[in-house]
């Protein structure tokens, strides 16, 4: 076992991991936070996405030990950094049911959180290849597209 | 299980050396990570190579290097390698539809895995040169000869891939990428690359045409009879679809994915698309 130390959301984490646990597994099932979902953990859902060091990253594809020093962000910090108030994208997921079962939702967040810091007025078509990579199993896509197109006026009004 | 994150190519070249075939290199870690319950049994020692001061772009006079642990959205946002004469590399990048995926997995990686990745179907196409170190020096090898089989590259126990070289191609060339997948995330099916030079008579001087992942061997295959349909002649689409028609020379592979029928044709179309866009790059550059 290795011990680590990972920064998530802003706070410490020490644990011990194996080289090839991955980084979603580790946030999961020892540090606590299961806001990120595991589905396929092979790279081909999405649902494990979160934000390390400002990118979109799978954390199944991540060893955990291989995340030591970085800047960890998943869905439950959405909330903390906007002043414990729901974050608009998470507020337009609920206001446009832009999820039915809500597994493929977190990490659909995270990938439009990076979209929209980097590109506030996406097109559709930007907003489609943002979440790419991602799959809703409910096939729930026409509303997820709506969710973010509708949390990315209200970011740009302020409102 | 062991790990390591050396910050000096000798110390990576040693432990390397010391795990011998159990040791696997790894930086992206989306290949590793991925195959990691197949793998679990055969890999004593993880190497994380990222340390290495590998990741980077630059041109000289030898033409255009890409460090083995440069990300693919690196390469994809690159001013060397999203416009001009390398532009070719971030339009193979965008294929690739997963934003996440293109944040990790890097070209060393890439060039490694031969088997359904996009990369080397481009750099065959561009004469592409894989430099490998090891503790007994530095070698370059062409990225023809680098794939010698399905999974299966030409690395030695103890070598890693330092860079990807590409030379300056001549003036008046473009090149084109094709793909055909199920899905954003789907392995490609057929992937498709080519390079045309011209002259100022629109006689094509230079061809490479370039299948990937679709082919028998597994590996990417230059089509002969497609490159032999183009040179020496003047281009236009009757020529170019002439060329895709030859591109039967590439034997396809048939599995539970896809027909090796339905490849096939996929190749020539995938072709005939990449090289009208080759034709409108070079025209571009022309312009420009």
């Amino acid at each position: 076992m290795n011990a680590i130390n990972l920064k998530i959301n802003g706070e410490h984490y020490d644990v011990l991991v194996k080289p090839h646990w991955s980084l979603a597994y580790v946030i999961r099932e020892k540090v606590g936070l299961t806001g990120t979902k595991t589905g396929c953990e092979m790279g081909t859902c999405g649902s494990c996405t979160l934000l390390l060091d400002g990118k979109p990253v799978f954390s199944c594809l991540r060893m955990a030990i291989d995340a030591q020093g970085c800047d960890i962000r998943t869905i439950e910090g959405m909330e903390e950094e906007n002043n414990g108030e729901l974050h608009p994208l998470q507020e337009a997921f609920i206001q446009d049911h832009g999820m039915q079962c809500g597994f493929c939702t977190p990490g659909m967040i995270i990938a439009a959180k990076h979209l929209l810091e980097h590109n506030p007025d996406p097109t559709e078509q930007e907003v489609r290849e943002a979440i790419g990579g991602h799959l809703c199993r409910c096939g729930t896509y026409i509303r997820i597209v709506r969710s973010i197109l509708n949390a990315a006026a209200v970011m740009r009004t302020g409102s | 299980m062991d790990y390591y994150s050396p910050t000096d190519l000798n110390e990576a070249y040693s432990l390397l050396e010391k795990y011998g075939e159990d040791a696997i290199p790894i930086a992206g870690s989306t290949f590793y990570m991925g195959h990691r319950e197949e793998l679990f049994d055969e890999v004593e020692a993880v190497i994380n190579i990222k340390q290495l001061g590998l990741s980077y772009i630059r041109q000289d006079g030898d033409g255009l290097h890409i460090g083995a642990t440069t990300t693919l959205n690196e390469i994809f946002a690159h001013e060397l390698t999203s416009r001009g004469v390398f532009g070719i590399l971030s339009e193979t990048v965008s294929e690739l539809n997963i934003n996440e995926v293109r944040n990790m997995a890097t070209i060393g990686g890439e060039v490694c895995i031969a088997g359904e990745v996009d990369m080397p179907t481009t750099l065959l196409a561009y004469d592409a040169g894989i430099v490998i170190g090891g503790s007994k020096g530095v070698r370059e090898i062409s990225m023809a000869d680098f794939h010698i089989g399905y999974l299966n590259n030409a690395l030695e126990p103890g070598e890693i891939v330092l860079e990807v070289r590409l030379p300056q191609p001549p003036a008046n060339t473009g090149g084109g990428f094709a793909k055909f997948e199920r899905t954003a995330a789907d392995l490609p099916i057929v992937n498709v690359a080519t390079r045309i030079s011209l002259d100022d008579a629109g006689v094509c001087t230079d061809a490479r045409v370039v299948a990937g992942a679709a082919t028998l061997s597994g590996i990417p295959e230059r089509s002969g009879a497609a490159e032999a349909a183009l040179l020496g002649r003047r281009i236009d689409d009757a020529l170019i679809e002439a060329a895709a028609a030859a591109s039967a020379d590439v034997e396809c592979i048939n599995d539970f994915r896809v027909s090796a029928e339905i490849r096939s044709l996929w190749v020539k179309c995938g072709i005939e698309d990449a090289l009208k866009r080759a034709v409108a790059a070079v025209r571009q550059g022309e312009q420009s």
